[in-house]
């Protein structure tokens, strides 16, 4: 069978898995070597559903022998014709597309064929021949497989940038439901097993020079949003206590898309984009702005509004903390102002020693007035005359964005099922 | 009003802030701007800039040691955006952070710091934007060649990326616009004119890896998901033209 046909169906199988970031990793170029990888990462294209394309997303093989109801690739699925690549295949793609500057590296996951540590073996055969063989010095982000050995996730991260593990569904109850061969313990052990040598590798760097590399860029997970019952609340706490006990430099939520019919595996709840968007507003909110899971829902109010974002809802709960003087406010408390991100938060600190701000210089600087003005004083002033009615405040803030429609927001209500 | 006229060069503009300095010309009373488009009118003095490197060197190590490689880079990267305003905006600047020294820089809410930290801004944008969109083509020889045609003239910003990445590779990149290129030689980078070239001889593999990357592009995209909009926002249509991949192009 010729490559291009094995490229389209395993881009094809590829496809659902969100990340592509080639971010968190600084490789130097090598005289006389292929490639490097820049710290803040960089996309190469962007594909028709307006998705990033950095690193060339392919499985190695869509053979697989999990029967796992959420995914295109499952065993039972009989409309799917199965291929697999050669390690000479893949390598030979990769170093071209690489050269005329289509990919930033390699993102390489793959159904499990075999067993998982025969899975796991080709994978790492793959990447430990562009690294030694070919001297491929770019970005490589490599699935692990639950369930392969611990010597082999270790033999795998002396040569990624980036592993990760994902953990699926929300709770172990979901997984035993639709992915009834997976275990939750098979993907645990390995994300601590990495979190420990991340440390290590970090403890190295620094007193040797020559430190073995290990998985520089960290790793991340995916979990499926909307093929399950767990609430957005349940959600978030849980990327929460996966950044704080794993160290992980990202969750990745996709909005579960069925695939084909599979009785156990229909879509839950909102099943929108949107929905997945709210989701990510709010990871960032746990990540970058000092937000606690508890303070963006509670279990009493567990989903995420869709026509405000989090920021929104949050401050129109706790009017109490508002106006905010902008020429005194510290930088925690900045970032709580809905309309003012990280960037424009330190901006606004270092200008203003220079002299008290206006709304004036607010709008130079990129604070979007439009939400931000219920929110803040410059001065002691503020804006307009606005009323402090959350109620009226949450009509103005309403997201009204020609590409959302009503029906993509509740899809149950005008009773629209895709 | 005052208008100073400038050769369009780097070194032209930073001869100008010499000499408007010189003049102890006050902002706002002030322009700088390109000889070739200028129109005259009878109210307005103006004064021709003779490009003096000798003026624009000691401008140069004034920017390097008052404001630092941030404050010079501000400067420079923002030339490179072509943008006709930009003696004037660079003026303006410089009599702000004259006064205010390399802490100015920082100064956000300022309307001739910002305009320039936003000029510069746009390019860094562009040309990291690029890094990714450059697509190289083999042709018979080995050689690795790219065309483009970016909004600003940032070719000079991309090279040092490429000559670490492509070390062992030789490449051209060819701005077709502005008739100049990037030559690497395995060692070292050169940058020449070139005008557009006809009947390039591609490998005979080329053709291959393209249909498989158009193919792949197509693939990867989840049909369900379908979103112009943010394809066209984040890549901007003025540079599909040099993309293997087109966006949009209906294929099997």
């Amino acid at each position: 069978m010729e490559v291009l046909e094995k490229l389209a169906i395993l881009a094809d199988s590829a496809k659902y898995d969100v990340s592509c970031s080639s971010s968190g990793s600084s490789r130097p170029g090598e005289k006389n070597a292929l490639g490097s990888a820049s710290l803040p990462g960089i996309c190469h294209s962007f594909s028709d559903d307006g998705r990033c394309i950095s690193l060339l997303k392919i499985l190695y093989t869509n053979k697989c022998i999990y029967d796992c109801g959420y995914c295109i690739n499952r065993s039972s699925n009989d409309e799917l014709k199965r291929v697999e690549f050669t390690p000479d295949e893949l390598v030979d793609l990769m170093i071209q597309f690489y050269r005329r500057n289509y990919i930033e590296g390699l993102f390489l996951s793959s159904g499990v064929v075999r067993n998982p540590n025969y899975t796991m073996e080709q994978l790492i055969e793959v990447v430990k021949r562009l690294r030694t063989v070919e001297r491929f010095n770019g970005y490589i982000h490599l699935k692990g497989i639950p369930g392969a050995d611990a010597k082999l996730i270790e033999e795998a991260g002396k040569y990624v940038d980036r592993i990760s593990i994902n953990i699926e569904l929300p709770t172990t109850k979901s997984l035993r439901l639709l992915a009834p061969e997976k275990s939750r313990i098979d993907m645990i052990n390995p994300m601590m097993q990495i979190k420990e040598g991340i440390e290590e590798y970090r403890s190295d760097k620094g007193r040797f020079k020559n430190a073995q590399k290990f998985v520089p860029a960290g790793q991340t997970t995916q979990l499926i949003v909307g093929a399950s019952p767990e609430a957005d609340y349940n959600i978030l706490r849980i990327a929460e206590s996966f950044y704080k006990k794993m160290d992980l430099k990202r969750v990745y939520y996709s909005s579960y898309i069925p695939v084909g019919n599979v009785p156990s595996c229909q879509p839950y709840g909102e099943m929108s984009l949107m929905r997945e968007h709210r989701i990510y507003q709010a990871d960032w909110l746990l990540r970058f702005y000092g937000f606690r899971a508890g303070e963006i829902l509670t279990e009493e109010d567990p989903f995420l509004e869709m026509m405000i974002d989090p920021k929104c809802q949050w401050a129109l709960r706790n009017m109490q903390y508002f106006p905010i003087e902008i020429n005194r406010a510290d930088l925690m408390t900045l970032l709580r102002i809905p309309g003012i991100g990280n960037v424009t938060a330190r901006r606004i600190l270092a200008s203003r020693k220079f002299g008290p701000l206006d709304f004036d210089a607010l709008k130079r600087m990129g604070v979007v007035l439009k939400r931000a003005k219920y929110f803040i004083t410059c001065r002691g002033k503020m804006m307009t005359a606005a009323d402090q009615n959350p109620f009226l405040i949450r009509q103005l803030l309403a997201d009204v964005s020609p590409q959302i429609s009503l029906f993509e927001i509740y899809p149950n209500q005008f009773g629209v099922s895709s | 009003m005052k208008d100073y006229l400038y050769d369009g060069s780097f070194e032209g503009a930073l001869t100008g802030i010499y000499q408007m300095f010189n003049d102890r010309v006050k902002a706002g009373e002030a322009r700088l701007v390109w000889a070739a488009t200028y129109q005259r009118d009878c109210f307005t003095k103006v004064t021709e800039v003779e490009t003096d490197p000798s003026k624009a060197e000691k401008v140069t190590r004034w920017l390097l040691e008052e404001f630092g490689e941030i404050g010079f880079r501000r400067a420079a990267y923002a030339y490179l955006s072509d943008d006709d305003q930009y003696g004037t905006y660079l003026f303006c600047f410089l009599k702000k952070m004259n006064r205010l020294g390399e802490k100015g820089l920082d100064f956000f809410a300022d309307q001739d710091i910002n305009k320039v930290y936003k000029i510069y801004n746009r390019v860094c944008r562009e040309s990291h934007l690029l890094l990714g969109l450059i697509r190289f083509m083999e042709l018979e020889n080995g050689i690795l060649y790219a065309t483009f045609e970016p909004t600003a003239n940032i070719l000079t910003l991309l090279t040092g990326h490429f000559k670490e990445r492509l070390s062992n590779q030789i490449w051209v990149i060819h701005d077709t616009k502005r008739k100049i290129a990037a030559f690497y030689d395995g060692k070292e980078v050169y940058i020449r004119p070139l005008d557009e070239l006809e009947d390039l001889k591609l490998s005979g593999s080329e053709k291959a890896y393209q249909d498989m990357w158009k193919t792949y592009f197509k693939r990867i995209a989840i049909e369900r998901r379908n979103n112009p909009r943010q394809q066209m926002h984040m890549m901007p249509k003025k540079y599909w033209k040099f993309l293997v991949e087109k966006p949009q192009e209906k294929t099997k």
